[in-house]
């Protein structure tokens, strides 16, 4: 199917590690502006097609990402990857990115408001000072967001950003994720186990298991899911 | 540098400095741990955040296995930095290549390498002892302030300050790695380096502070610091300055304890920050109960 102002063109997306093949032949097209989400169960491949699409895996086939502006993209991680025994504050934090001097020896005055501003702007106004262990799972995923929005990218990935949240914590997410689309809609490429979500927020959406097994606006490709029980997904009816 | 030990030792022998300035062993002791405390003080909390903490201990243990190959290929005792700069780089670098590719816990990993490298110490340190006398050996292996020299001063300070250097001009990469090394590799692309930089320097101020604390008591110096700091630490500058400023403490502390009670000098400095741990957890549990009440 050829789209008409894509971003990322993935076409016969191969990935092996060891001597396991992780994805067979996976192709899809993330439109400008939209809201792509990938969802499957564990093991799926779908962290590793964001792996490969970042360039930390190798694969067979071809990924094209078409640039507009400075070609930046921006990362959420999931937060488990944030070691928590590390007593940095969320304002040291988003200044490693950004600045050159040392953290130990205090973020500038300049550097500091535009990290109020930032954290502002995901719903975290005071929680500069606030070491990461000091944050619940939402209010550290929304520091991991803020993170990934500045400079605002073309494209932002994010991998399971919701994932062992409480309903409250997604909401919030959403909401400021829902707010940033407003202000500057970014492309967005983002795995999510959370079918009610997807609904919310996908203009389109990729069911992967290794291989794509539908493709299409959410109401069609997810259609299949939720009544047979094949995937622990949240918020299925 | 003899005119300045001299004069110290006149300013303790008129009574304004204590009595054990008179020596200037205890001086030139005194100015390493000043130098030691600092370099590997600040390095800890780094290290504890890495959780480089047992990969430490090997390389400390690494430190003995190099000073005996130093010693066999005819290094002399005082300064067998070749033996030992050299298999603990050598080690370093060999368990961090074999932990990015293996499959296996790091801990099960470097617990491999620390069998091995204590093995062949041991076989090496029984043809060695027939050429040394053993309390030579003692003096590496749990550090001595007569042993060292002006040379091993310069020596600190110099890879102590390059250290510092580098360590200051990349701080903020190494902690991202620290913190996430899945965004460390997304934003530099520079995670295995950072790795094999990082343990590069490690193994530098290792080397270079064993006269003082000894090959098998520097792990205690490159942990315990942070590990006391981090109870009182709630941003990275404070536990900067906490890991720093305990090592301080524990090693002047330990510097004096060791010439007044004739114990070595790295015990009594293991001992002085291993007590400051423990009144850094009672301080953070006080902390944490005042908070629970309010």
């Amino acid at each position: 199917m050829k789209s008409a102002d894509p971003i990322v063109e993935v076409d016969g997306m191969s990935v092996e590690i060891g001597s396991e093949r992780v994805l067979r032949s996976v192709s899809l097209t993330v439109e400008r502006g939209s809201c792509h989400c990938i969802v499957g169960p564990n093991g799926a491949g779908k962290s590793t097609l964001l792996a490969a699409l970042l360039g930390r895996v190798e694969f067979g086939g071809s990924a094209r990402i078409h640039w507009r502006g400075d070609g930046r993209i921006g990362f959420v991680p999931q937060r488990t990857e944030i070691e928590p025994s590390v007593p940095i504050t969320a304002c040291e934090f988003l200044a490693l990115g950004r600045s050159r001097r040392p953290v130990f020896a205090g973020v500038g005055r300049r550097r500091r408001r535009e990290i109020a501003y930032l954290l502002e702007r995901v719903g975290l106004p005071s929680h500069a000072d606030l070491p990461l262990s000091g944050l619940s799972g939402g209010e550290l995923q929304r520091l991991l967001l803020a993170n990934a929005i500045d400079p605002m990218p073309e494209l932002l990935i994010m991998d399971e950003p919701t994932a062992g949240l409480d309903i409250e914590g997604s909401d919030r997410f959403e909401a400021v994720l829902a707010n940033l689309r407003d202000a500057s809609a970014p492309s967005i490429l983002m795995v999510s186990h959370d079918l009610a979500q997807v609904h919310r927020l996908a203009d389109e959406v990729t069911v992967l298991d290794r291989k794509v097994l539908q493709r299409g606006a959410p109401g069609e490709a997810l259609a299949g899911i939720g009544g047979g029980g094949v995937y622990d997904f949240r918020g299925q009816s | 540098m003899e005119v300045f030990y001299a004069w110290i030792a006149e300013q303790a022998r008129s009574g304004i400095l204590p009595a054990s300035f008179e020596y200037a062993f205890f001086v030139r002791g005194l100015i390493a741990v000043l130098l030691v405390a600092p370099l590997l003080g600040g390095m800890s909390h780094l290290v504890v955040s890495r959780r480089l903490a047992f990969f430490s201990a090997a390389l400390g243990h690494a430190a003995l296995t190099g000073l005996t190959i130093g010693l066999v290929l005819g290094e002399p005792i005082n300064s067998a930095y070749g033996g030992i700069f050299g298999f603990c780089l050598l080690t370093a670098v060999a368990m961090v290549f074999v932990r990015r590719r293996s499959k296996l816990p790091p801990d099960t990993l470097i617990g491999v390498f620390l069998a091995l490298s204590l093995g062949l110490g041991i076989c090496l340190l029984v043809a060695v002892t027939k050429r040394f006398n053993i309390h030579q050996i003692e003096a590496v292996m749990f550090g001595s302030l007569l042993t060292v020299t002006d040379r091993d001063l310069v020596l600190l300070a110099g890879v102590g300050l390059a250290v510092g250097l580098v360590l200051c001009r990349r701080y903020n990469e190494l902690l991202l790695d620290s913190v996430s090394p899945t965004l460390s590799r997304f934003e530099s692309g520079r995670s295995a380096f950072n790795e094999y930089l990082f343990v590069v320097l490690l193994t530098c101020a290792i080397v270079v502070s064993l006269k003082v604390i000894g090959a098998l008591l520097v792990e205690a110096l490159v942990v315990v610091p942070a590990a006391a700091a981090r109870n009182l630490s709630r941003s990275m500058r404070a536990y900067l300055l906490w890991s720093v400023g305990l090592a301080l403490l524990a090693c002047v502390g330990g510097l004096f304890i060791s010439n007044h009670l004739l114990v070595p000098t790295g015990g009594a400095i293991v001992l002085s920050v291993g007590a400051l741990f423990f009144v850094t957890l009672a301080m953070a549990g006080v902390r944490r109960r005042g908070i629970n009440a309010r």
